[in-house]
């Protein structure tokens, strides 16, 4: 089985390094693994996202629509906008913390309200303020670490697999922050 | 097994996960080669840089441009080594001038020109299909689909070079660039450099020695037609339900795209899209009702097929633009009434708030588009993180075209109006590796029959740094840290040229610069002004941040307007009104917000106290 996982958020909230983490987990537990990193502007504060195909054998590395399994928010405006990736049975892994883009600061537009409760209606939904969590931990960085961890408790690969995945993948100095903030998303339910 | 490779990419079983661009690179490891150069430019930015970052016993750079960059590349083969040139797709219109005549020559070391087109333009001005440069230098072209055949592909480039005595083409795509997957390793193969044999009528490229190479050049297209039935990258795949009524011709990621539908119709992926395995497919195409070809922008498989008569359908089914995914894929087959229905869920997009993108915490551009839209100047953009001012709530640019145009540009248009008297102030940006691009022949240009009356104003933007495609070195970088190794004085070099009005200006000494970009906005003549804050990204700001006192801000919006991303209008308790605050985690401290209040609301935090 195909799991099809869709990474939305901000630019420079660190995509392209957790989709990598997460391909990294795919070949460590020896499966096909295909993703798409953001292709436009990635630094400067626009809308980010990614994909990640994992299974035994991936032709193209673009998720269906409606196709996603696992929607990771790393901001909640931005997990709204790719709800429509998700499957009906798709779940949403969201950090909770706010990110105004240009037309709230300029208060052109309203930014959307209980974006959490509106995913519930449709969707199993995990949320943290993953930012404010990290904080606690020593670093707003490991923000997505959280998320991961929620997600691989829902696949099929085993937890030590992501730990040495988030090893090899994380500088030195973060890696037992990374860890703590996986396990504590790995253990919410 | 598992061992970290020297960037700490993990690899097991030499199997490891690479994007499209770093499997590029790797491909040019191991086939042995020995000089690439580029000019940064997305999506091709991470071949070079994955050179640089990974395989030190290769010299690599990033040239000044795209063309000098080919250059470069033409004098390592000549010398008889391995070479990448890597650009994006537009890069390859500057450098079409050196390949159009290297491509006559003998070349020497296998040479491979790897470009990146950009079907969507997720970040590129143009669309434009580079297949066809392909075609019009007489170069075979390659098109991978995944990283192992980014990898492979890039290493018989090498052989294809040097066997028919050409330079060679893999034509990659974004998507492919960006897209990750497992590839295998091997080792590297050491190439021996020949050295420059002195043989001018191979290698000087003047007449009569070019009258020969025409029948040269068509010769090896022809002998490569025939060579492209055999090879073992051009594979057909014969429909398991034995089916006839329907043969697809695709290639690259397109393949995997199209694979992902599940259907048992014949296929033929094409490795090499140029030229093509004319025989092979003549052949088949009698035994098939139909031909299918699957292609993202221009109808080049297409085109070639029909001109060689074999009849097939493509573009009247499928997208002339944009990026072809599964789902595109299938309601063409749809639309040719090969498959009945369309099957794939329509996915609305959510209508929610936009997201756009925006300058930086702490980003030096910010100040200067602040004071040019108070200004309400007429500013001509370039291309760079600086085109972003077009963009709401700034709207501070008026037009943007090709590296350095803004120069150019500007000088046409006021002689325009000019000549029917409708003269105004006009002025443009300019980057600083936009300006050692493609900047300073414009800038020279200027001085052919300048009148002084013309009010133009050239901003150079000098921060240090090639900011859009991730922070590579320019020409100034070394006047701002370690990291280059140029050290370029551009007001110098522009006073050596003839310019006498060029005021140097730190931005973020906000008052000061406005009142000189406002001087030289206003003044009557030519004259230049150069900004000197570097790259926020590359040079982090990381001073104290700044806070809102609430009791003194008068809710007037000034702040909020240089469009900051930490800069938002709150509610405060006990306050009526909305005033501003600020977010000090992503407040980097520059002080520009505190500098346009008007009754010095905006203080540093340590000033609380």
């Amino acid at each position: 089985m195909t799991v099809n996982i869709v990474i939305a958020g901000v630019g420079g909230q660190g995509l392209v390094l957790t989709t990598k983490l997460i391909c990294d987990a795919a070949l460590r537990a020896n499966l096909d693994v295909k993703s798409n990193d953001v292709i436009g502007l990635s630094q400067r504060g626009g809308k980010v996202w990614g994909s990640i195909r994992i299974g035994p054998e991936i032709y193209s590395p673009n998720v269906p629509p409606k196709g996603a399994d696992f929607l990771l928010a790393l901001e909640p405006l931005e997990g709204l906008r790719y709800r429509s990736s998700l499957k009906d049975t798709g779940k949403v892994f969201m950090n909770t913390s706010i990110i105004p883009p240009v037309p709230v600061i300029m208060e052109k537009e309203e930014y959307p309200e209980n974006i959490e409760g509106i995913l519930a209606l449709d969707f199993e939904i995990m949320a943290l303020d993953a930012s404010e969590e990290g904080h606690k931990l020593g670093s707003t960085k490991v923000a997505n670490t959280f998320l991961v961890g929620m997600l691989a408790k829902n696949m099929n690969i085993d937890k030590n697999i992501w730990h040495d995945a988030i090893k090899a993948n994380v500088p030195k100095k973060f890696i037992s922050m990374n860890i703590e903030a996986f396990d504590i998303g790995y253990d919410m339910v | 097994m598992e061992h970290l490779s020297s960037k700490g990419d993990v690899v097991m079983d030499n199997k490891t996960i690479m994007s499209g661009n770093q499997a590029v690179g790797r491909g040019f490891y191991e086939a042995g080669g020995r000089v690439a150069s580029s000019y940064p430019g997305s999506p091709t930015v991470g071949i070079l840089q994955s050179i640089k970052d990974n395989y030190k016993d290769i010299y690599s750079e990033f040239s000044v441009n795209e063309k000098v960059a080919l250059e470069v590349g033409i004098g390592a083969s000549f010398a008889g080594a391995r070479v990448l040139v890597s650009m994006k797709h537009v890069g390859m219109n500057i450098a079409a001038d050196p390949l159009m005549t290297f491509t006559q020559t003998k070349i020497n070391g296998g040479f491979v020109l790897t470009t990146g087109d950009d079907p969507g333009m997720s970040s590129s001005q143009n669309e434009q299909d580079n297949r066809i440069l392909g075609k019009f230098a007489h170069m075979a072209v390659l098109d991978p689909g995944n990283s192992q055949e980014s990898l492979d592909y890039t290493k018989l480039a090498f052989d294809l070079s040097e066997k028919y005595i050409m330079p060679t083409m893999i034509r990659i795509t974004s998507r492919v660039c960006h897209s990750r997957s497992i590839v295998e390793l091997s080792d590297r193969v050491e190439k021996e450099v020949s050295g420059f044999p002195n043989k001018p009528e191979d290698f000087a490229m003047i007449p009569p020695n070019t009258l020969k190479k025409q029948f040269t050049m068509a010769d090896r297209i022809d002998k490569l037609t025939v060579a492209a039935n055999d090879m073992d990258i051009n594979i057909y795949e014969p429909s398991p339900a034995m089916r006839t009524d329907v043969l697809v011709v695709t290639s690259g990621l397109m393949y995997y795209n199209y694979k992902e539908l599940g259907l048992d119709y014949s296929v033929f992926k094409l490795g090499m899209v140029y030229p093509l395995p004319i025989k092979k497919l003549h052949q088949l195409a009698k035994k098939y009702k139909r031909i299918i070809v699957i292609e993202e922008m221009m109808p080049f498989i297409e085109n070639e097929l029909k001109m060689h008569g074999v009849h097939c359908e493509g573009k009247n089914f499928f997208s002339i633009t944009g990026e072809l995914n599964t789902e595109d894929i299938e309601l063409g087959l749809v639309n040719a009434k090969i498959l009945k229905e369309h099957t794939y869920p329509i996915e609305k997009p959510e209508e929610t708030v936009a997201r756009l993108p925006m300058f930086c915490s702490g980003c030096p551009h910010r100040p200067v588009f602040d004071i040019l839209k108070k200004a309400k100047a007429d500013v001509i953009g370039d291309i760079g993180c600086y085109s972003l001012a077009f963009l709401d709530p700034l709207n501070a640019v008026n037009s943007i075209i090709s590296m350095g145009a803004s120069i150019g540009i500007m000088k046409g248009m006021s002689k325009a109006l000019k000549s029917a008297e409708k003269s105004k102030p006009l002025a443009c940006v300019v980057g600083d590796g936009t300006f050692f691009h493609s900047g300073m022949t414009g800038m020279l240009n200027m001085l052919h029959q300048m009148d002084e009356s013309e009010n133009m104003t050239v901003l150079i933007l000098n921060n240090g740094t090639t900011a859009m495609t991730g922070g590579q070195a320019t020409s100034t970088t070394k006047s701002y840290s370690d990291a280059g190794d140029v050290d370029a004085n551009i007001p110098e070099l522009l006073h050596s040229m003839g310019f006498d009005r060029i005021k140097t200006v730190d931005q973020f000494d906000y008052k000061n610069a406005k009142k000189v970009i406002d001087e030289e906005l206003k003044h009557d003549g030519f004259s230049i002004v150069m900004t000197t804050r570097p790259c926020a990204l590359n040079f982090k700001i990381k001073e104290t941040p700044f806070y809102v006192d609430q009791n003194i801000c008068i809710g007037c919006r000034s702040c909020v307007k240089t469009n900051c991303p930490p800069i938002l209008m709150k509610e405060y308790d006990g306050h009526d009104k909305l005033k501003s605050s600020i977010n000090k985690d992503s407040c980097v401290g520059c002080s520009v917000c505190a500098q346009v209040c008007p009754v010095g609301a905006i203080k540093r935090i340590e000033e609380e106290a």
